[in-house]
């Protein structure tokens, strides 16, 4: 059964900018797919989609057969987390706490805006913490740590949701080669261990044939592309980085040529 | 753009500069600045000759009178808890407001609405004269000062509240949305403690306001020192009024100073 599943989707912004047009899509559960595609094409609409953070104006998406839609969007993001390229984080509140926001949506709001939490909550707060190797910085202010840290208490976060899916926007693109390392491979494992679905737009060309599944490669809010990573050819890649009205692109060649 | 135009890009012409209208405002400015000046037939030579009556009236205030010292220390120590009080009031109400007339917070455009024009009619009215119409209807004394300060202030609370929050990172909001959190939630964990340094400092100068506001607000009945001036002017007492003044003076720059050290700490 898939886990996501994307019907004729489209996406016109108030600005008059189409960032989707028409899109269908399946994604199995329990898979790790990258998204791929040049700045624009629509990677972040489409995954900011699946969690409610924007409606489309045609078709629907539906999370494990449900329709997300203005009414039921909370419920829907309880189970699908999502990780931000800032980390977005709020930098005044200590590591755990930050974590501990996972857990909002199950909890009535009496206690927890107080914040109070259960033995239970906090003991899903440290098990993340544990899994993302930050116990140690529980009680630091979130803005105090690095980027990479950072976007591990973001994983933490989407962890401690126990979420179904967990979809990663850029959660690379500010971060060195050695912390975007540390982080695809939290990703992937986070996927193969407890068999959560994982969607994460990349910019790298190399981490998502390392570590993806499957691709989809969009480019002007269509998808150009869509399976195995060893299917991804040089001829592919043009087309997923091809630009319109540019016919000798000698940029794409450079940038191509080590991909 | 191509690679190739880059390599290829010539010198061009600088565009055209675009208008500026910077003078056109000045000069409508100055000019309306003297149309009021004749209208209202200031005249600066009136001025000028009551320099010298006006120094005659300010010196009958050279001896203070600091006999009753303790009283006016008390009756300071009432301005000074009715200015509290007032900042508190307005804190409450601020609190349960803001976030509804915070563009990105409120739950739907019907209640920010609601909010917005709550705030702008707290904030509208003034607080002499609310003083004026809750010292008629409950009487003498601090009380009506306290909540004539805490509904005018709450106003301008709320105000600055709600525009902090929507300054709040659409990032960190939309973290916190991405749990699936609700209204509440969403105001205590990712609108107070983003703002929570600058809301500190807002309350800060609403009390220093609050302050000198609530000896003023004495002269029309609201209790504490003002009052206790408002007796002594009006029975010619320059010696005492003098020491009053003296007294509210030192308060307020003490108060002054302190909140602006306060807020300094804060960064």
């Amino acid at each position: 059964m898939s886990a996501i599943s994307i019907q004729s989707v489209s996406k016109r912004f108030p600005n008059g900018f189409e960032a989707l047009k028409g899109i269908d899509a399946e994604i199995r559960s329990g898979s790790f797919t990258v998204v791929l595609g040049p700045s624009g094409a629509g990677k972040s609409t489409l995954l900011r989609l699946m969690n409610g953070l924007e409606t489309p104006t045609t078709g629907m998406v539906r999370i494990d057969g449900e329709i997300v839609d203005r009414r039921k969007v909370r419920h829907i993001r309880s189970r699908v987390a999502m990780v931000f390229q800032q980390f977005n984080l709020v930098d005044r509140l200590s590591v755990v706490t930050n974590v501990l926001t996972g857990r909002l949506a199950h909890r009535s709001w009496v206690g927890s805006v107080f914040y109070l939490f259960r033995q239970e909550d906090l003991g899903i707060a440290r098990e993340a913490l544990c899994r993302v190797g930050l116990i140690d910085k529980a009680w630091s202010r979130a803005d105090k740590l690095s980027g990479g840290q950072q976007q591990r208490v973001g994983i933490a976060r989407a962890l401690a949701q126990r979420p179904k899916v967990i979809l990663a926007d850029e959660p690379v693109a500010s971060l060195d080669p050695v912390s975007s390392e540390e982080i695809m491979t939290l990703l992937r494992e986070i996927c193969d261990r407890d068999g959560i679905t994982v969607v994460v737009n990349l910019h790298q060309v190399d981490l998502a044939r390392r570590f993806a599944d499957r691709i989809i490669g969009m480019n002007g809010g269509r998808i150009v592309f869509d399976g195995k990573p060893e299917e991804m050819t040089q001829s592919v890649l043009r087309t997923i980085y091809q630009r319109e009205g540019i016919e000798d692109d000698t940029s794409l060649d450079m940038a191509l040529a080590y991909a | 753009m191509n690679v190739h135009d880059l390599k290829s890009a010539r010198p061009q012409p600088l565009p055209p500069k675009p208008r500026n209208p910077m003078p056109v405002w000045v000069a409508a400015t100055l000019a309306m600045l003297w149309l009021i000046v004749w209208d209202l037939e200031i005249s600066f030579e009136t001025l000028a000759y009551g320099v010298e009556d006006m120094a005659e009236y300010f010196s009958r205030y050279g001896q203070p009178d600091f006999t009753d010292l303790s009283r006016y220390l008390y009756l300071m120590g009432i301005t000074l808890a009715t200015a509290l009080w007032g900042t508190v009031f307005a804190l409450l109400v601020a609190f349960f407001l803001a976030p509804l007339a915070a563009r990105n917070f409120t739950p739907n455009t019907v209640t920010y609405r609601i909010a917005r024009e709550m705030l702008n009619f707290m904030r509208a009215m003034p607080d002499l004269l609310l003083a004026l119409i809750f010292v008629a209807a409950l009487g003498l004394g601090p009380m009506p000062g306290a909540l004539a300060l805490g509904v005018h202030t709450a106003g301008f609370l709320g105000k600055f509240f709600a525009e902090s929050l929507e300054r709040v990172d659409k990032g960190v909001c939309e973290g916190v949305a991405s749990t699936g959190a609700n209204f509440a939630q969403m105001v205590m964990y990712a609108g107070w403690p983003s703002i929570l340094r600058e809301a500190l400092g807002y309350v800060l100068y609403i009390l220093d306001r609050n302050v000198r506001m609530a000896s003023v607000l004495g002269l029309v009945g609201a209790g504490g020192i003002g009052l206790a001036l408002h007796d002594t002017l009006r029975l010619f007492d320059y010696g005492q009024s003098a020491a009053l003044i003296l007294v509210i003076l030192a308060t307020i720059l003490i108060i002054d100073y302190a909140s602006a050290w306060l807020r300094g700490r804060l960064g």
